[in-house]
């Protein structure tokens, strides 16, 4: 069972503002979603290891630097080259 | 300081350890420089360390070598592949609003786990058998965050914060140890053990600010696990963890459970505080980052890496005991300090009196260097003192030109000027009284004086000593220790001769 | 002239090549198309009409003093608006990225580039791709050409309808659960997902890394395969490429120097998926299996045991990689015009991000749920499994058959609206298409038929870094269909 509260939460470390009537829609969705994926629960996959793609260590990047020719920083919120946040406290 | 044994308070205590590889050229995942101090805010950045939609991170080959040699170093194991995960949290100096890391509790994916790595605890901590023992959980690479700051000053008076992702994406190598220690004496000297092996790896320069950082944490009596946060420096490791103990014990006597938390240490008032914290350990959603395949490494990048690391600390300790003839203890304090260990070398080079050099060094010199340089790579920070002047103050004091008494005075001196040894001890008249003259002069003057003592030491030799350190009174310790008991016992054989 | 616009991308360079017509020209009429159609179709976020212009402009100069053209000279592309492009806004189909210009060009705009294609505009998409529907854009719905009142597919929808209301010759999406072969189908055009790790990845803003490829689409098998050609091969910005060689296609012409091959394929139909599909389609593919057939092929009927499992293990790790990918959008480095100054942190991050649309921050909570501590074993490491477990069987199929084929959708494209508050309804129509995106094989979307006025497309998938193989199965289901015909805008 997907609670509210539940929901609430991942809202919270998703930083995702919710009204109360998203959070009962996304409730009753995410419910139903979730019941879904638990058909993994009726398959044997004791024996299955997943696999990931693997390179070797030498095929990593070279260790060379190199400016980035412009700003990628596109915000328009800047103060002495900083970007500017929002309060801390 | 029995606070801190282990008297049935059964303190425990674990250190996180993050150094910044900056023996590297470019950042962990893009070629944006890892010298990024001093550079204007936000000059050190491009799409793939500012987090820009579309980018993939691009692993930095010479960063798992040094993450390997230092693994290697702390003997770990190293598995025959690793993997990177993902840390989600937000913060607005992560630019991903995640980190990508590495991480053990799906199995084992980091650079390094399950190493030890033995220490030299220092005198007096209750433990001068020999050394101790901290077990190495982890060796982890991971990405450095960017950094705020604030315009007021401070968090709290900010109505904003400033953000530079300068550092963002800079290769961090984080060491986890066991909770192996119970003492934060012994813990100051185990930073300084790892800083020196990261120093002799050429994969950190701590003279760097910053470049390491520690993370501790520590329970009593089996309570709850207080992590400290926010402290500059080895030596306010120890003050904070010695803080928090006590703070912790107290709770204890009044059976007051310690909470399970994060606490900063504030540096000005020297107490931790309570605080605010991000996301918890169980909030942080790991999964495999996807867009780093796992990382084949097995016995070609075991080869690769032992070539590559040079001579480490304890090898190098054991070599200035045999070539150089230095006593354990003397090699210990030298090695601690990569800085200094060199320095040392360099000394040896100019002048053979390596004994004399590293006394000059060890007792004289490092008393001369403050408190809050001992542990950095910034050891010799503001002393214009330079290999060539020790090398010759142990010249002169080997050779008897001056005592070590005035080789101190010396030294004193010079690292304010910058003045070579020599210039100073001619300048002040500092060389050693040796002639026959003026040294009878200044024993016949003590045996004048001091015609007690003379009978004493007449019947009892040892007494001669107190004669001794009457002339040196006299010359103002510029006498020539040496000369100057040859005289005194022949005078004193004299006056024995002649009847009383 | 006055109908270039109806051109395929071969047809288009000749023409510009021998100086037939000029690229400045066939651009106009390209724009003069886009102009007339788009309010109907919306199948753009942005029309780059100066640039493409001037591109064309410059083309024509340059073959004028007898310069080399590209394999793609002039020719009118469409970008998906998740593949970064220098100085042309990529919104993602997202408020959050409303004026959002990338400092970079995604490998493949560059690629596209170098060989003369020319952009014309940046395609409507469901937000941050995750939809099939192409409903979820900020920018209003793209509508399927054939039938406006109905959705073009997605979520690469916006693509699919400017390739087949011939807004443009040929167009990029993404797929990553079937984002392109699914408005393929719908809009009876060609949509090829390659191998993982064939086409670079490096500007293609995240939905799911570990499932999603670029994609061409065209007109035709050929059109979309000379794409692939261009953009395919390894790139040392993404560390998911893979050293093989770049599929030959050579220059589009996959039956060249093939025929012998073509004769001998061997193509086996997954039972279960074409069972599991409405009547009309299921019809379709088994024409299409019959066509291959006649075409010497040998035909068997396949199953595939880990199908039932496929859609929960897609969604598992697609909403787990995107609810972190997404999490970058706080709106400090880049987005929307929010001053920072004031707000509290979390309040800012929270406020600004409340600017996803629904079908976004569903995933996000879906995949912040299955990565919670004490699940990953539950539902995320389950999924990799079952991925691991369809490789395999797909592996051993593969040793019997050179091609398999399924349907690309298992319903006919439906009326905009019908699905949007049943998100789990929408899922199960990926079916289909999200096996190839686990398995990392390469899979495509031809036009095999007709029902109610709507092109079907068979799905034809093949072992890794088989596309040649999987193309020349294409272009027999092409030629006998018989299916070119173009919508009435
Ligand atoms: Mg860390
Ligand atoms: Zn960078």
């Amino acid at each position: 069972m997907v609670t509210k509260e539940q929901v609430k939460h991942l809202g919270w470390l998703s930083r995702l503002e919710l009204s109360d009537q998203e959070l009962d829609r996304y409730t009753a969705q995410i419910e139903e979603i979730i019941r879904y994926l638990d058909k993994l629960d009726s398959i044997p996959l004791e024996d299955i290891e997943p696999i990931y793609i693997t390179k070797k260590f030498t095929d990593l990047r070279k260790d060379k630097a190199e400016l980035f020719s412009s700003n990628p920083l596109g915000t328009k919120y800047r103060k002495n080259g900083f970007v500017k946040g929002p309060r801390m406290a | 300081m029995a606070a801190a044994r282990n008297d049935g308070w059964m303190v425990k205590i674990g250190l996180e350890i993050h150094c910044q590889l900056t023996g590297l050229k470019s950042k962990l995942f893009c070629q944006c420089s890892s010298d990024y101090r001093g550079m204007e805010p936000n000059a050190n950045t491009c799409p793939v360390c500012a987090g820009l939609p579309g980018t993939l991170p691009l692993l930095n080959e010479k960063a798992v070598e040094l993450a390997g040699m230092i693994s290697l170093a702390f003997g770990c194991k190293i598995p025959d592949r690793i993997m990177f995960y993902r840390k989600n949290y937000f913060y607005p100096d992560l630019p991903k609003d995640f980190q990508i890391t590495q991480y053990n509790a799906y199995g084992v994916s980091s650079i390094g786990a399950e190493g030890k790595l033995e220490y030299i605890p220092g005198a007096g901590s209750g433990a001068d058998t020999g050394g101790k023992t901290a077990r190495i959980r982890r060796v982890q690479l991971e990405e450095d965050p960017g950094r705020l700051v604030y315009e007021t000053g401070s968090m709290e008076s900010s109505p904003f914060a400033l953000i530079d992702y300068n550092r963002a994406g800079m290769p961090l190598v984080e060491i986890v140890t066991e909770p192996d220690f119970i003492d934060p004496r012994d813990v100051r000297i185990f930073l300084n053990k790892i800083t020196s092996i990261v120093e002799h790896l050429g994969a950190c320069d701590t003279s760097l600010e910053g470049s390491v950082r520690c993370d501790a944490n520590v329970s009593v009596r089996g309570g709850n696990r207080v992590e400290i946060k926010n402290v500059s420096s080895f030596k306010e490791v120890e003050k904070a963890l010695t803080y928090e103990i006590a703070r912790q014990k107290a709770k204890s006597d009044r059976e007051i459970q310690v909470r399970s938390e994060t606490r900063h240490w504030d540096d000005a008032r020297k107490v931790t505080k309570e605080s605010r914290t991000k996301e918890e350990e169980q909030d942080y959603r790991y999964f495999p980052e996807p867009d780093i395949p796992s990382i084949a490494l097995g016995q070609e990048f075991l080869s690769a890496i032992q070539s590559l690391t040079p001579e480490l600390p304890d090898d190098r300790k054991a070599r200035f005991v045999s070539s150089y003839g230095l006593s354990p203890h003397v090699a210990q304090v030298l090695i601690d300090n990569k800085q200094l260990a060199d320095f040392f070398e360099s000394c040896a080079k100019i002048n053979r009196s390596p004994k004399e050099i590293a006394n000059l060094i060890v007792t004289d010199l490092m008393g001369l260097v403050g408190d809050d340089k001992k542990d950095s790579g910034a050891i010799f920070a503001g002393l214009k003192i330079r290999p060539a002047h020790i090398a010759e103050l142990a010249g002169l004091v080997d050779r008897g030109v001056i005592n070590r008494n005035t080789a101190k005075q010396i030294l004193g001196q010079i690292v304010k000027t910058g003045e070579m040894p020599s210039e100073v001890a001619n300048k002040t008249g500092a060389s050693m009284i040796q002639d026959a003259d003026s040294l009878s002069k200044a024993v016949q003057e003590v045996f004048r004086s001091e015609q007690a003592a003379v009978q004493d030491a007449k019947k009892n030799p040892n007494a001669s000593n107190f004669l001794l350190g009457k002339v040196m009174q006299l010359t103002k310790g510029r006498a020539s220790p040496k000369a100057a008991l040859e005289l005194i016992n022949k005078k004193l054989k004299e006056e024995q001769a002649r009847p009383d | 002239m006055g109908d270039l616009y109806r051109l395929t991308a071969s047809q288009i360079t000749s023409g510009v090549r021998n100086r037939d017509f000029s690229a400045e020209e066939y651009i106009c009429e390209i724009l003069d198309r886009i102009e007339k159609v788009e309010p109907k179709v919306n199948a753009f976020v942005t029309v780059n009409k100066e640039q493409a212009l001037n591109q064309a402009r410059i083309l024509d100069r340059w073959i004028r003093d007898g310069g080399n053209v590209g394999p793609l000279a002039g020719v009118a592309v469409s970008i998906k608006d998740n593949i970064c492009t220098k100085g042309i806004r990529t919104t993602c189909g997202s408020n959050m990225l409303r004026e959002y210009v990338p400092p970079y060009d995604a490998t493949v705009v560059t690629k596209l580039q170098n060989s003369g294609a020319i952009i014309v505009g940046k395609t409507n998409l469901d937000e941050f791709a995750m939809g099939s529907t192409t409903e979820f854009s900020a920018y209003g719905p793209t509508r399927n050409p054939w039938d406006i009142s109905r959705v073009p597919g997605g979520s690469s929808g916006g693509s699919a309808a400017s390739v087949a209301a011939q807004e443009c010759a040929v167009s990029l999406g993404s797929d990553t659960g079937g984002s392109v072969r699914c408005p393929a189908s719908f809009c009876s055009i060609v949509g090829i997902k390659p191998t993982y790790g064939l086409v670079s990845r490096y500007g293609l803003v995240s939905y799911a890394n570990s499932l999603e490829q670029i994609s061409p689409m065209g007109r035709t098998v050929s059109d979309a395969a000379l794409v692939l050609d261009l953009i395919s091969g390894p790139d040392e910005k993404d560390h998911t490429t893979t050293a093989t060689p770049a599929i030959r296609t050579t220059g589009g012409d996959i039956g060249t120097g093939a025929d012998a091959d073509k004769r001998g394929l061997r193509v086996g139909l997954i039972k279960e998926l074409t069972a599991g599909a409405d009547a009309e389609v299921s019809r379709i593919v088994y024409g299409a299996f019959d066509l291959l057939s006649s075409h010497d092929c040998s035909c068997t009927e396949v199953s595939l045991n880990a199908v039932d499992y496929a859609l929960a293990s897609y969604y598992t790790i697609a909403t787990a990689e995107a609810s972190s990918n997404l999490a970058r959008y706080d709106n400090l480095r880049y987005g929307f015009d929010m001053d920072p100054e004031g707000y509290e942190w979390n309040t800012y991050f929270a406020k600004a991000r409340s600017n996803f649309g629904p079908e976004a921050k569903r995933r996000i909570i879906v995949g912040s749920y299955v990565l919670s501590s004490g699940y990953y074993g539950k539902y995320y490491l389950k999924a990799q499994k079952v991925r691991a477990l369809l490789k395999q069987e797909l592996k051993s199929l593969y040793k019997d058959y050179d091609v398999l084929i399924a349907p690309t959708m298992p319903i006919l494209p439906f009326k905009i609206g019908e699905r949007v508050e049943d998100p789990l309804k929408m899922y199960l129509a990926d079916v289909d298409t999200v096996i190839a995106n686990l398995a990392g094989i390469p899979a495509m979307s031809v036009p095999a038929g007709f029902s109610a006025g709507f092109g079907v497309g068979v799905q034809i998938m093949a072992d890794e870094f088989k596309e040649q193989t999987m193309l020349q199965a294409a272009q027999i289901v092409e030629s006998g269909a018989g299916v070119n015909r173009s919508p009435d805008l």
